[in-house]
């Protein structure tokens, strides 16, 4: 059963093409692991994802039907969230903050109307708990260090309710190894949960130990697919690595 | 002693009328981080609207400010669908230019506004037959009036909406990211913006009983955002401390020998000067959450 | 495909919206606000008069945007400030001939000199400290309001608020009449200063060492310190030779009709829509919309009041952010 998928999507920047005729699906309950040399549109590919670029070409299904994409704002209702490879936090406003703030109705006047419920109060703590930052949560998110800010922006999106694909991008990069472990348990856990898990990860013993399926990029296109031990042996795979 | 009194209240209402203006400001530029130079404008929507309603067709002055705060909203709605589309300083040069074509407005729609000429005896507020024409009765309405604008802003930040309002001033693209329509907050926002500048309009032209359109200048926006920028963004109380900061300051500078139009001058100055300091030393003002 | 569509869709839907806002402006429907009939007279020589205005006022605009899209190229924010060096070059001139009897031609130098200085001051201890600390461009823009406001309040107190002019004994300015239209003495001097003005930046940019270094700033500040650019310097120099300009521009005015302190607000909104309008950061640019937006403007104002002037030039910059938000000449 398919959670996500997108057949021949086409992104061009500018002429250059950063998706081209792209296919790839996800399934449910899957963490599926990114892999592919810098440039090679993983980002792109998240971007697209998660409604913030429009593609050129081809569509995009979610739960099995088409979708037409209308805004970044539409893609949470598929139940679809992210996080960004350059931390975007909400730098002059506090950490718990950061985290509430996506807990808000989604409608002016019902977010205008409908006070701070106490539910909400109970599942940003555990978010923050989760990763370890309720200590800190009356600091202004510009004051946490790199890990932290990292660290948050998982808090920040396990937080949101109802969501089933999670879009991860490069969530290790510059963690400590304790910081590491927490966000193995995040995403270990969001799998027991049957989420679908899209990682995008230059660690390949994180993405072995994680993935379910490992799916390897280069120039836009599809290089390989399969189990993490098949794909990452694959000649082609460890070529473009290396630059070969 | 009695001219004493008539003084210190004229400028209690300048301080409070100040204050509802910063308040309503503060909404947009410190907690939504629009930097809005046209607020003066309404200011003026909301004097030119409720002056024409009492002095043309006779309306009671609190049906009037009612009248007159429907038009700003109109306007403003309009307006912020344009804006919408800008963000960060082309935001500021576009409300800049709504700011002049509004003003363009009440200076040459002659047929309507009198253009320079102004317009005159506009009449005090009166309600079941009490008579607000006393200025200290005066002073009252509009301390009422400051009340029920802070609570209501006190209302609209402490809620969640307030808190994606500052959501979308830190990084718009990623608050839309989790599932908010940012045009629309954007909007809500403008538009009480200018609704509360459009009472704070009506109280003006009914205290003052005479307007013109040298009280909604650009520069009179310059003003306005000096208060709040010194008082502090996205701060409620300093909008209040940021108004009567300056009003005194002002009125201080007449008491240094300064000639009226001197003082006028020795004005701008000073409020330059503070922009200036504050932007290199305290951007985020006296008591602010927010810097630039 | 589909993005060219949109695109071509986007393009005719922005001349149309252009066309319909000066044809608006520009027939019987326009009168809807305004009440005055400017011109009387023949068309034939009322479109001559109008074509020379909107040059002789496209000139004065090309002054002040070239400087304003310099200084936005290196300095990467809204310079407001730039408005009042027309106010304060036109005041040093005043001070100059009328108070200490200086000849015209050394106090034009001298009030050049000093109006490069003080944008260069700005400049110096109040944008590139705050460029250090990292501010962002609203931060610098407030900084710039903040100047604007205090130097014109500081000329206000110096020289009052009154109406004053530069011109010398004569009461009169000669006049010439082409086709029944007529321009005054500085009027076409103003055009040929522009000319000139704009001629020696080209050559500057283009073919001096300074003038790469210019362009290299406004690149990329970053590489440009790493190259072994003196960054500081070059931003100096543009703020320099921008409110030079400007300074020019308001002397100009000063001759041609009079001078008041608050005269930079309108003059710094002008070249900045021109600056925008043609695509910021561009030399040419700035000349293509300074003539653009004094044709909409004289045009615009045919059949309704000169009051609207300034609305319609807003209108214009409106449009063109809703439609080109980067310009004419940006692609």
């Amino acid at each position: 059963m398919s959670a996500m998928a997108v057949k021949n999507i086409v992104k061009r920047f500018e002429g250059v093409c950063a998706l081209d005729g792209l296919s790839l699906e996800i399934a449910r309950g899957a963490v599926v692991g990114i892999v592919g040399p810098n440039g090679s549109g993983k980002s792109t590919l998240i971007n697209v994802l998660s409604g913030m670029l429009q593609i050129d070409d081809g569509s995009l299904y979610i739960g099995g039907e088409m979708v037409r994409m209308r805004g970044p704002h539409r893609m949470s209702a598929y139940g679809i969230t992210r996080t960004f490879q350059e931390v975007r936090l909400f730098e002059q406003m506090t950490v718990l903050d950061n985290v509430l703030v996506v807990l808000a109705r989604r409608s002016v006047i019902a977010s205008l109307f409908r006070r701070q419920e106490v539910r909400f109060d109970a599942d940003a703590r555990l978010a923050l708990e989760m990763v370890g930052l309720w200590e800190k949560r009356s600091d202004l998110a510009s004051t946490l260090s790199y890990g932290q800010r990292k660290l948050l922006e998982i808090a920040r999106v396990l937080v949101m309710q109802d969501m089933q694909v999670y879009l991860f991008d490069e969530p290790f990069a510059g963690l400590f190894p304790a910081m590491v472990k927490t966000v193995v348990g995040v995403i270990q856990d969001l799998r027991r949960q049957r989420k679908s898990v899209v990682l995008i990860e230059h660690n390949m013993d994180l993405i072995r130990q994680l993935s379910d399926t490992v799916i390897a990029m280069d120039e836009g296109k599809l290089l390989a697919q399969g189990t993490p031990e098949e794909v990452l042996a694959r000649q082609e795979v460890v070529g473009v690595y290396l630059g070969v | 002693m009695q001219e004493l009194i008539y003084y210190f209240t004229h400028l209690l209402i300048m301080v409070s009328l100040y204050a509802i203006l910063a308040l309503g400001l503060n909404l947009v530029v410190g907690y939504t981080g629009l930097l809005s130079v046209m607020h003066s404008a309404f200011y003026g929507v909301g004097a030119y609207a409720s002056a024409l309603f009492m002095t043309q067709l006779g309306i009671t002055f609190f049906v009037a400010i009612i009248l007159s705060v429907l038009i700003a909203v109109v306007i403003s709605l309009g307006i912020g669908l344009v804006l919408s589309k800008f963000d960060g300083d082309y935001y500021a040069l576009g409300s800049l230019g709504f700011g002049v074509i509004l003003y363009s407005i009440f200076l040459s729609w002659k047929g309507l506004t009198r253009g320079a000429l102004g317009i005159p005896q506009i009449p005090k507020p009166v309600l079941f037959g009490f008579d607000f024409s006393q200025i200290t009765v005066f002073l009252l309405l509009v301390l009422v009036a400051l009340a029920g604008v802070y609570l209501f802003s006190h209302f609209v930040v402490r809620s969640s909406f307030g808190r994606v309002l500052m959501a979308i001033r830190e990084d718009e693209r990623a608050i839309q990211v989790f599932g908010y329509n940012t045009l629309y907050f954007k909007l809500t926002v403008s538009v009480l913006g200018a609704a509360i500048a459009a009472i704070a309009g009506s109280l003006f032209a009914s205290y003052i009983t005479y307007i013109n359109p040298s009280s909604f200048t650009t520069m009179e926006s310059v003003y306005l955002l000096s208060v709040i920028i010194l008082g502090g963004l996205a701060s409620l109380r300093g909008s209040l401390i940021g108004a009567l900061s300056l009003v005194l300051l002002f009125e201080g500078l007449r008491y240094v020998g300064l000639s009226g139009e001197v003082a006028a001058h020795a004005r701008e100055v000073l409020y330059g000067v503070i922009l200036i300091v504050l932007m290199l030393y305290r951007p985020q003002g006296l008591v602010g959450n927010y810097k630039l | 495909m589909a993005v060219r569509r949109a695109s071509v869709r986007g393009k005719v839907s922005f001349l149309l919206c252009l066309f319909v806002f000066l044809v608006t402006l520009t027939t019987e429907d326009g009168c809807v606000l305004g009440i005055e009939i400017w011109y009387t007279g023949s068309v034939s020589s009322v479109i001559i008069q109008l074509t020379i205005n909107s040059v002789i006022v496209g000139a004065l605009y090309t002054l002040i945007a070239v400087g304003f899209t310099l200084s936005y190229g290196v300095g990467k924010f809204f310079n407001l400030a730039h408005g009042v060096m027309t106010a304060i070059g036109a005041y040093a001139v005043f001070y100059l001939t009328k108070g200490l009897q200086v000849n015209v031609w050394l106090a034009l130098i001298l009030a050049l000199v000093f109006v490069g200085v003080v944008g260069w001051l700005l400049e110096r201890f109040i944008y590139a400290p705050l460029r250090a600390k990292k501010a962002s461009n609203l931060v610098l823009l407030v900084a710039s309001l903040g100047a604007f406001t205090a130097l014109q309040g500081l000329l206000s107190i110096i020289f009052s608020s009154q109406i004053q002019t530069l011109s010398q004994g004569r009461a009169v300015q000669q006049v010439f009449t082409i086709f029944g239209a007529t321009i005054t003495h500085i009027q076409v001097v103003t055009v040929v200063v522009a000319a000139l003005v704009v001629v020696s930046l080209v050559v500057l940019l283009r073919f001096t060492l300074f003038g790469k270094a210019v362009r290299a700033v406004s690149d990329d500040e970053e590489v440009s310190k790493i190259v072994g650019i003196n960054t500081a310097r070059v931003i100096g120099i543009v703020f320099f030779i921008a409110s030079a300009v400007a300074g020019l521009a308001g002397i100009l005015v000063g001759f041609d009709t009079a001078i008041e302190p608050t005269m930079g607000m309108a003059l710094l909104l002008k070249g900045i829509i021109a600056a925008i309008v043609g695509g910021i950061g561009s030399v040419y640019g700035a000349v293509l919309g300074a003539f653009l937006l004094g044709f909409a403007e004289n045009f615009g104002i045919w059949k309704i009041s000169g009051e609207w002037k300034d609305a319609i030039a807003f209108g214009l910059l409106i449009i063109f952010l809703l439609f080109r938000p980067r310009g004419i000449l940006h692609t």
